[in-house]
């Protein structure tokens, strides 16, 4: 087996909102934790997915792993290092091994730079090579992401979209990184581009045995690429394990919800039947995150199908009892009282 | 097919890009029809000229030059209104090889024009939601406020409390717990889910004929999508609302269309019934459509985990009209006995089967046409 090249544990990222008068001048404002005690980890050459919904904190993790942000608490192993509190300086060699690719098409495309000088930038930053050996890298670069010649001359205004997504990959590619967090690197782009682009990703691992932790909202995507995937809700991980057992064995209801909310639009029957249990579903999904409340016992609680079907039991709603993520074999983790 | 509630005709809308210099055919033809209570769903990538097709159709295109010509024919109330009556007088276009060099238009003229052919229709028979509900909505006002002025406006409820009963009980249609409290609300307290959903109610409130539905769910996170795709089909259903939807999400398009139109290039590429477009099984399908939905991971992609099948190049921009098929340079079924066609001369659209049409040489009705 590959060795991890990645270790997460117990992370937390909490973030401070201070609004209105009161909470200025106090210094006392509402903490929101976005990522309350993570852990899982990469082995080399493997893609991890990591799927939930907006403001779920898959976005926190992405960037707290790499250092962008520094976590509150908790610790991050890369390749047996611990990054947790290393300092700039010594963090800056580490950099070029661990990359991200943004959602945002524009991120890291200067606009007044030319194709041609933003891959000459990458490949100089932590390097010197001659011009030669840029001229040859640059090559390789555009072939690794099946871009033309013809585009090096070119501003990132004059790109597609999908000729500026090859170019934010190249420019990551440029520094030789191991570890890639890909944030949403498809949802900015249209579906037959998309396609395109998750094919190229595949390529370039096996080619360059590159680790992606893949973050994105798109399931069947995350269930293509990904050899595991974790699920988060609120900050926190539900449920991870096998690609296919977490896709088609659930066994965190809210995991179920997720995968289901998709199935159901696959259907090749149009299905416009409305029926009690479309409706009744509906009541008791429609609810939204609310950091506010203070989290008792389950966080999905409020939302949870099971926790009705089961008579809403205590244990659910127990401030002492929050369900921890417990192995139910093969690896795969959930963190549910009736999993 | 019933009579139409909708019919468009040929209808032109073009923009100037600056970046491009250049005219763009955004909307290059489009005919479509929309029988009373059905859905039909306009499903392409970006640029393709779905949305701007929907605008159109809302008088909702300001920006230069706009709508070109066309006619566009709304049956309401016994009588047949063409919502683009008179509009091409004020707008000439020269063009030269299939690019459009010129267009002078008098954009008063038609801005006076338009509203006037507008007034009553807006709002009233043709209703819309739209992407991003919360920059829809006002955030100045609460959206009881909100609801309570279209009620007033568009319907027979004109009294304070009358207006304020009906706008909690369209809030309850649209499956908003405690709807008398929601009404108070502002849009920034309230999550995309639940401004989508007032909206809905915003926009069904006038008793509109026709309702469009432009990406409406897309920018919603996945789970809340399904729930605004599950509300759509109940109030279809419940109101037998003739709705225009236009996706990107074949998936929303599947679970809420009675009747398909894919576009590709400023014009419509396949249309028929959405069953029928769509089954796995089918085999008279447009290239372009097949594609579409092979880029999507199927169930046995996954499993194998196989390639996806990626529709080479980029979306067309129709700066030009080109000669031949607008899908040409991507399509991977063009064969050695059609190759001439499909590069010099632009399909027509074809009826391929009983209100099944499609806009490609492969089929030998489109010949005929």
């Amino acid at each position: 087996m590959s060795r991890t090249i990645l270790e997460v544990t117990d992370l937390r990222k909490e973030y401070s909102q201070r609004r209105g008068l009161i909470s200025m001048l106090t210094g006392q404002g509402r903490v929101i934790p976005a990522v309350d005690g993570v852990s899982f980890y990469l082995r080399e050459n493997e893609t991890v997915g990591l799927v939930g919904e907006s403001g779920c904190g898959k976005t926190t993790i992405g960037r707290t792993v790499l250092r962008l942000t520094d976590p509150s608490s908790g610790r991050v192993v890369f390749d047996g290092r611990d990054i947790t509190t290393l300092s700039r300086a010594e963090l800056r060699p580490l950099r070029r091994e661990m990359q991200m690719i943004f959602q945002d098409l524009d991120a890291g495309l200067n606009p007044k730079m030319r194709v041609r000088d933003i891959l000459r930038e990458a490949l100089t930053v932590h390097e010197r090579p001659s011009d030669a050996e840029i001229a040859s890298r640059i090559r390789e670069l555009l072939e690794q992401v099946s871009l033309k010649d013809s585009k090096l001359a070119n501003f990132p205004s004059e790109l597609s979209g999908g000729e500026k997504r090859r170019v934010g990959i190249a420019r990551v590619l440029a520094v030789r990184p191991r570890l890639i967090v890909a944030d949403e690197p498809t949802s900015a782009l249209d579906i037959s581009i998309q396609a395109q682009v998750v094919n190229l990703l595949r390529d370039l691992q096996k080619e360059l045995g590159l680790t992606y932790l893949f973050i994105s909202h798109d399931l069947p995507v995350v269930e293509l690429v990904s050899q595991k995937v974790a699920v988060m809700y609120l900050g926190r991980i539900v449920e991870m394990g096998l690609a296919e057992n977490i896709a088609h064995q659930p066994r965190h209801p809210y995991t179920g919800i997720l995968w289901s909310s998709l199935a159901d639009k696959q259907t090749t029957e149009v299905n416009r039947r409305v029926n009690d249990v479309t409706v009744e579903r509906e009541r008791r999904t429609w609810g939204v995150f609310d950091f506010e409340q203070p989290v008792s016992g389950c966080r999905f609680a409020p939302r949870c199908p099971l926790y009705q079907d089961k008579g809403r039991p205590a244990v659910c709603t127990d401030p002492a009892s929050e369900p921890q993520l417990r192995d139910v074999g093969h690896g795969h983790v959930v963190a549910c009282h009736f999993a | 097919m019933d009579a139409p509630l909708l019919a468009i005709e040929n209808l032109r809308t073009y923009f100037y890009s600056r970046a491009k210099r250049a005219f763009i055919r955004s909307v290059d033809g489009v005919s479509l029809e929309v029988a009373r209570g059905e859905t039909l769903g306009i499903v392409g990538e970006s640029g393709s000229g779905k949305s701007v097709t929907a605008l159109s159709a809302a008088g909702l295109v300001t920006a230069g030059p706009g709508v070109i010509s066309g006619r566009i024919d709304l049956y309401s109330n016994g009588a047949r209104r063409n919502l683009l009556d008179g509009l091409e007088n004020y707008a000439r276009v020269t063009e030269r090889d299939g690019r459009v060099m010129e267009v002078e238009k008098d954009e008063r003229g038609w801005r006076k024009r338009s509203e006037t052919l507008m007034a009553g229709v807006r709002g009233k028979e043709i209703a819309m939601i739209f992407q991003n509900p919360r920059s829809a909505l006002n955030p100045y006002s609460t959206i009881g406020k909100q609801l309570m002025e279209t009620i007033r406006l568009h319907t027979k409820f004109k009294g304070e409390s009358e207006a304020k009963e009906r706008a909690i009980h369209w809030l309850e249609r649209v499956r908003i717990d405690s709807p008398r409290l929601r009404f108070d609300n502002f849009p920034f307290g309230m999550s995309g889910g639940m401004c989508q959903r007032a909206m809905i109610a915003m926009a069904l409130s006038a008793e509109p004929s026709l309702l469009i539905a432009d990406e409406p769910t897309t920018g919603l996170d996945a789970t809340i999508q399904s729930r605004i795709v599950d509300l759509l089909a109940e109030l279809k259903a419940e109101t037998g609302i003739t709705t225009l939807l236009i996706s990107h999400d074949i998936s929303v398009i599947q679970r809420l269309s009675d009747r398909i139109a894919v576009m590709y290039g400023g014009t419509v590429v396949e249309t028929g019934r959405a069953a029928e477009v769509l089954a796995p099984e089918a085999k008279v399908r447009h290239p372009y459509t097949t594609a579409l939905l092979a880029s999507i991971p199927s169930a046995e992609t996954i499993r194998r985990k196989s390639y996806l099948q990626a529709i080479e190049g980029e979306v067309l921009d129709t700066i030009e009209v080109p000669r031949g098929c607008r899908f040409y340079g991507r399509c991977n079924r063009v064969t050695e006995a059609i190759r001439e066609n499909c590069a010099g001369r632009e399909p027509p659209l074809g009826e391929v089967a009983t209100g099944h049409k499609v806009r490609c040489w492969l089929y030998p009705a489109t010949g005929k046409a």
